[in-house]
């Protein structure tokens, strides 16, 4: 029995310590539990969103989370008073701004006073757009920072190598200054046309708002090129059209109606972060969520509604929406008479008989008012039927009815934009964001809060506006020559660069023979390439012709890649000079997320963790590499200070070319202007309200740079919020009778207002500049257009460049147009998926490509090892249950998807992926992102004049900011012969966590990849104890299908887009095919780029003057008359 | 009709409610460990432990770091829920609200938990059930000291009840099932000893009160 067998618990009366002693006294009385008692450090936070006072950001003090789980403080205390005590770590908190998409989204680095290491990036809760938060690329860029493989010190193609061979020598920042200087020099210093076309720049993600831009407009050369037209030519094509603006800016928070058109903001697209927050905000708030997208993403299937368009359709939807505003009196017509161009329209005679003449209405009107127009649209919309629309969209019926509704309930507050699948994607993609801003428009939506908006008022753009710091007092010329190889004559309404051409184009004897026949200068070779956060081999189109070309030494002389890693485009260069990543450089970076102007300032918070802890660079200008080099990250440098050192020092080192001046600082001449004397002046003169805020600071008021010190501190500014229909601003007058717009001033006396339009135009100088527009006796700044309207009609599209039929929105009603209109008309539109295979079974698919993933942007991310591990799904094919059904096909077997162009005719090749039978596509359509499909050729390098050269132990004193003699201890030679990184063994791993090892095998018509093996990262040489979990890899890295190689050009003849969904059949792999395989053939490829570039674009011709419409955006460097002056011979 | 315990017995209970809580509610500390070794009363309660090997040889702090607070992780916060309402809810949820039945008892006695010291999720934490119970028993001596009887009375009541409502409610079941769980002699001998003194105290206080 249990009591026979108890112990006599009366020996516990005999222990040598009271109970009272040994119990925890976990138990208060109710008084004393209200007492409380205030401790520094406690076990739980008393709010999840706690960030530390500004105030505190100096010196903030903080347990460590790995020591906590030793058993907390209530346990052990805190390494302050004790040694046993839990870790607390004294941190510096310096803001900076993400880099990992376009968002910048406010980061804060927190670095370890003690070690000097950045121990996390947090959000930046100054920052008004992110507000604190950032997505898992935001967070992840520690593992970018700490990357074993990332590239340490600048390297040079081996002597006697050739491009692509993997031969690599370590070089000093100083011989490659000097070699590149050189190069630039000789080429510009020859004067000629030619050569200011020879020294290409060409950005990726440009992440700051206008310094490189003037950098090549001080160069005096068009060459900048960027990326933008495989990204958002077609997005921002309606956008130029309507306000001649360059995109939209939707007040998501505020909006009844989300309209995502295309699956971009709440997912993983433009602004994603801060745009999925807002988005949250107004569903709270009750908004509605629609999506239109052929796949159904993750905000498509938390959305009210999801309506999937057959690729290319999406005019239609809108058009069907615009017939029932106009035909049921839901016209907002006070803001339509008021801000739509209806009176440029009916005025044009001409216009109104080509409407006629084309079978849209049946007469020319009699009357020119705005019930007339108002009527015109109405039958001119009139086909646009919900049978028609259901029937060419493949939406049913109530999907189109119920998006309908929403869009009336919603008011003036409908947030929308056209991004990505619907604009990238489509041949005429452009249209779709035409034909809605139309809707919009119609129901007063543009402008108010909760409505749509333009980029231009939400952002600020003056990181290259520090001219006042300079000897040349920021007076740059504008460049006098016009660049074929970045605007080709076929595409003057190009949106921006036809960049993904450049390789054809360099290539194309016949193309430029042709043209210089007929009178331009067009250029057959480059003297220096210069792409920067860029990985142009692997994300454009045709990826082997890229390689034949930047294997071409005759093609591009001399090449460089401004890159913090590996990538696929780093392997044909001539250098790779390591820049830094987020928190190792400096840019003002701005975008239009919210109603407001904000701006980010991106920062190398080592180096200001220093500089603010007393330390100096030995040279000023390269102090970022000099903190880098201190701080143990390496010789990894900046562009800012790259450029500045590289024009002053090199290029022009004695002035002669007159570029210098504008880098050369005028608080100390002779030496070039530094990043505080800079941005003081780029802020302090552009934003009156930064400005006025710094100065009115105690703490900055008397500082050397007040401006630029606030920013530095705090990392983000917002000079204005609330930014609704701007373009009622009254048009502003001085006291002397001017006119001032845009920083210009205008005599009154010298202007004439159109008494039926309203435009006040100033004539100066023999040219007439509208300036404003006089709308019910009030006069106002208006739109950017030249009417200062909204371009329902594009008059100048109309009258000057060849688009008759395309100046208003249109889509085609029936057959007969489609194959006349082909322009517009998608190049995957159903009409083109003819194809059977050999059993019968319809087997032609249009593949959208173009999506986003939230977890690896493009290449930039590539080898976060926290970011790849969440990346494993092999991007596959998403196929349509049915279809998958019927062709046999099953989750998970490799497919061939074989790309065959709708114009050309012609066979692409094809890339092996992995199927993946779902409901979430529409029918007939696939989906596969073309962000997939990472690749290397070898796992590791070898860098024979590694540390065995000198090793030199440049920095004696322990890492710490609070040791003076750390603080103390110089930087010598930082782009000399030093060596800085002692502990490199000679031995450099590539993407160890990010790409599998390939083979490729190209021999200029055909070409092929094959994955060889998975991930191997090698032990890390650096960073080891970040990287400690190095051989926990479990992944094989495989990415999907590199399919970007095997996509010809599809160049849009208007907007220049390159057009990206792609027709495609599907078969079933072949004995020995394994996902992730391409076979191209790309010599069919060129013949599909000048398909597109002969059958379809309306170019330049012998009756042309100027190369494009002088009006709208010819971006990043200012150019002349004589540059816009063209004269072409028959 | 008022039963005074003996004072030996009542500090002897008192001792034991407290070492119990004390070593089920958190982790050994090394000032208690170095009692437990010097303190030979003590250990005959732990007749497993004081004949284990490495008891006397290991650093208090290898004892610490590699044997009981691993073995204490693993029966209080891995794989077993020392939580009353763990057991007794249909639902298994803990209840870490007000509306834990365990806590009116402790607001009669004006008792408040402080949780940043018992570092527990909710109330009904076997540690903090038998601390009740010590404070219970102390009160109880203080009540005897000054011949307060009608408090004596309650007090015993009291500490029958809550026993009987709360700790024999579920206690036995976490106790057997840490006591084979456990990987070291410290804690199979605490769930041991536990088990045994709330029957044998259970008893006393039965008899306590039908006397």
């Amino acid at each position: 029995m249990y009591l026979e067998s108890r112990r006599t618990f009366l020996k516990g009366a005999a222990f040598s310590v009271a109970g009272v002693a040994i119990a925890k006294g976990v138990f208060s009385t109710q008084a004393q539990a209200q007492e409380g008692v205030e401790s520094k450090f406690t076990t739980t936070p008393k709010t999840l969103s706690f960030y530390p006072p500004l105030e505190q950001w100096d010196s903030f003090q903080e347990l460590d989370g790995d020591d906590w789980k030793r058993g907390g403080i209530d346990r052990k205390g805190t390494s302050l008073e004790s040694d046993d005590g839990i870790l607390v770590h004294d941190y510096m908190i310096v803001p900076t701004a993400c880099s990992n998409c376009e968002a910048s989204c406010g980061l804060t680095a927190w670095i370890d006073k003690k070690t000097m290491v950045v121990k996390k990036y947090m959000g930046n809760p100054l920052h008004t757009a992110s507000r604190g938060r950032n997505c898992a690329k935001g967070y992840a860029t520690q593992s970018q920072m700490y990357d074993p493989d990332r590239i340490p010190f600048p390297l040079k193609r081996a002597e006697g190598s050739k491009r692509g061979e993997g031969k690599w020598v370590r070089t000093t920042w100083d011989e490659a200054l000097s070699t590149i200087g050189k190069k630039m020099h000789d080429t510009i210093a020859k004067g000629d046309e030619l050569s200011r076309k020879m020294v290409m720049y060409h950005v990726g993600r440009p992440n700051e708002n206008g310094f490189t831009p003037m950098v090549w407009n001080t160069l005096g050369v068009d060459s900048y090129n960027s990326h933008t037209n495989i990204c958002s030519a077609n997005g921002r094509t309606p956008t130029i059209q309507w306000a001649n603006d360059d995109r939209t800016s939707p007040d998501w928070a505020n909006a009844k109606l989300i309209f995502l058109n295309s699956s971009h903001a709440a997912d993983a697209g433009h602004y994603f972060q801060q745009s999925a927050g807002f988005i949250a905000d107004a569903r709270k708030k009750g908004a509605k969520l629609v999506v239109m997208d052929p796949r159904m993403s993750n905000s498509a299937g938390m959305a009210d509604l999801w309506i999937a368009a057959w690729p290319g359709t999406e005019p239609v939807v809108y058009l069907y929406l615009v017939n029932r505003i106009l035909s049921e009196g839901q016209v907002n017509r006070e803001f339509v008479r008021r801000w739509v161009n209806w009176e440029v329209m009916m005025d044009n005679k001409k216009f109104l008989n080509k409407l006629v003449e084309l079978g849209y209405i049946k007469s020319v009107p009699t009357k020119n008012d705005f019930d007339t127009f108002l009527a015109v649209l109405q039958e001119l919309y009139s086909p646009y039927t919900l049978d028609y629309a259901s029937q060419e969209t493949h939406i049913p019926k109530d999907r189109l009815e119920a998006l309908y509704d929403m869009f009336i309930w919603a008011g003036t507050a409908v947030s929308t934009y056209f991004w990505r699948a619907t604009a990238a994607g489509n041949r005429g993609g452009w249209m779709s964001g035409r034909a809605g801003y139309l809707a919009l428009a119609l129901r007063g939506a543009i402008g108010p809060e909760g409505g749509t908006f333009f980029h231009h008022w939400h952002v600020i753009s003056v990181a290259g506006k520090g001219g006042r710091a300079t000897v040349g007092q920021g007076n740059v010329k504008k460049v006098d020559v016009w660049n074929e190889l970045t605007w080709p004559p076929e595409w003057p309404l190009s949106t921006y660069e036809m960049s993904y051409l450049l390789p054809h184009l360099l290539t194309d004897k016949a193309w430029q023979d042709k043209w210089k026949a007929r009178g331009l200068n067009v250029p057959t070779k480059l003297a220096v390439y210069a792409p920067r956060m860029y990985n142009p081999v692997w994300i454009n189109p045709d990826g082997f012709r890229w390689l034949d070309v930047l294997k071409d030494e005759e093609k591009m002389e001399l090449t460089f890649n401004l890159s913090p890693t590996w990538s696929e485009t780093n392997w044909y260069v001539d250098y790779v000079l390591p820049v830094g990543l987020a928190g190792e450089r400096h840019d003002q970076h701005s975008e239009a997320t919210y109603p407001a102007r904000w701006t980010s300032f991106r920062q190398p918070v080592l180096r200001v963790a220093l500089e603010k802890s007393g330390w100096r660079a030995k040279n000023p200008i390269r102090a970022t590499l000099e903190a880098h080099i201190k701080a143990g990250l390496g010789e990894v440098w900046e562009e800012n200070e790259f450029w500045i050192d590289l024009v002053v020092n090199y290029v022009d080192k004695d002035g002669s070319l007159g570029i210098k001046q504008h880098w050369e600082s005028k608080k100390h001449p002779g030496k070039p202007v530094t990043i505080a004397e800079w941005y003081d002046a780029a802020f302090g003169d552009n934003l009156p309200n930064l400005r006025k805020t710094a100065y009115a600071n105690p703490k900055y008021k008397d500082a050397e740079y007040p401006v630029y010190e606030y920013m530095r501190d705090h990392g983000t500014w917002t000079e204005e919020e609330n930014i609704y229909s701007a373009q009622e601003r009254p048009l502003k007058e001085d006291a002397e009778g001017n006119y001032v717009t845009h920083g210009h001033k205008y005599p009154k006396a010298e202007t004439t207002t159109n008494k039926r339009t309203g435009v006040i135009t100033a004539h100066a100088h023999g040219k007439a500049t509208p300036i404003g527009i006089e709308v019910d006796g009030k006069k106002m700044e208006g739109f950017a257009t030249l009417d200062k309207k909204l371009d329902f009609f594009v008059e100048w599209l109309f009258e000057d460049w060849k688009w008759q039929e395309y100046s208003i929105p249109f889509y085609p009603r029936n057959e007969k147009e489609k194959e006349k209109m082909v322009h517009i008309v998608s190049h995957v539109n159903h009409k083109y998926m003819t194809e059977v295979n050999e059993q019968g079974e319809k087997n032609a698919f249009a593949l959208n490509t173009v999506f986003r993933l939230p977890y690896n942007i493009h290449t930039r991310s590539a080898n976060s090892k926290h970011l790849m591990e969440i990346s494993q799904n092999h991007d596959p094919i998403w196929i349509a249950t049915g279809d998958a059904k019927r062709l046999g096909f099953k989750r998970g077997d490799a497919i061939r998807v074989r790309i065959k162009d709708s114009v050309s005719g012609l066979d692409s090749g094809y890339f092996v992926a992995m199927a993946v039978p779902t409901e979430g596509v529409l029918p007939g359509t696939l989906a596969c992102s073309h962000h997939g499909g990472r690749w290397k050729l070898t796992n590791s390098i070898d860098i024979p004049n590694g540390v065995q050269d000198n090793p030199v132990q440049y920095q004696k004193a322990p890492k710490d900011l609070s040791n003076p003699d750390f603080i103390n201890e110089a930087v010598e030679n930082s782009g000399a012969q030093a060596q800085h990184t002692p502990h490199f063994g000679g031995k450099l791993g590539v993407i160890g966590f990010g790409a599998p090892l390939a083979s490729i095998e190209m021999d200029g018509k055909v070409g092929k990849l094959k994955y060889l093996e998975g991930l191997k990262p090698m032990k890390p040489w650096q960073f080891a104890e970040y990287n400690k979990d190095y051989d926990n890899v479990w992944w094989d890295g495989l990415s999907g299908s590199w399919q970007n190689a095997v996509a010809p050009a599809h160049p849009d003849p208007v907007s220049g887009m390159h057009c990206w969904h792609q027709k495609v059949l599907l078969e079933p792999a072949q004995p020995g095919d394994k996902i992730g395989d391409i076979h191209v053939n790309y010599e069919n490829n060129f013949k599909t780029y000048q398909a597109w570039r002969d059958q379809l674009t309306r170019g330049l011709d012998e009756n042309s003057t100027i190369r494009r419409p002088r009006h709208i955006k010819r971006p990043w460097v200012s150019l002349s008359d004589k540059a816009y002056a063209v004269k072409i011979s028959k | 009709m008022t039963y005074a315990m003996n004072r030996e017995l009542l500090t002897a209970r008192s001792n034991l409610y407290a070492l119990l809580s004390r070593l089920l509610l958190q982790e050994l500390d090394a000032s208690l460990l170095q009692t437990l070794r010097s303190d030979t009363s003590m250990l005959e309660f732990f007749p497993n432990l004081s004949t284990w090997e490495p008891f006397n040889r290991l650093k208090i702090s290898e004892l610490l770091d590699t044997h009981f607070n691993p073995d204490f992780s693993n029966l209080s916060l891995l794989h077993l829920i020392p939580y009353e309402s763990f057991y007794m809810r249909d639902d298994q949820m803990v209840e870490t609200g007000g509306a834990n039945p365990v806590t009116d008892m402790y607001s009669q006695y004006d008792f408040v938990v402080d949780y940043d010291v018992a570092r527990v999720v909710s109330a009904d934490h076997i540690g903090v059930e038998l601390e009740f119970m010590h404070h219970l028993v102390e009160a109880q001596a203080k009540a005897q000291e000054s011949d307060d009887a009608q408090a004596v009375t309650a007090l015993i009541e009291a500490q029958h009840t809550f026993l009987n409502k709360h700790l024999l409610q579920w206690a036995p079941h976490y106790l057997i099932a840490a006591k084979y769980e456990a990987s070291t002699p410290l804690y199979h001998d605490a769930c041991d000893m536990a088990l045994e003194f709330l029957l044998s105290d259970n008893e006393t206080l039965t008899s306590a009160t039908i006397a």
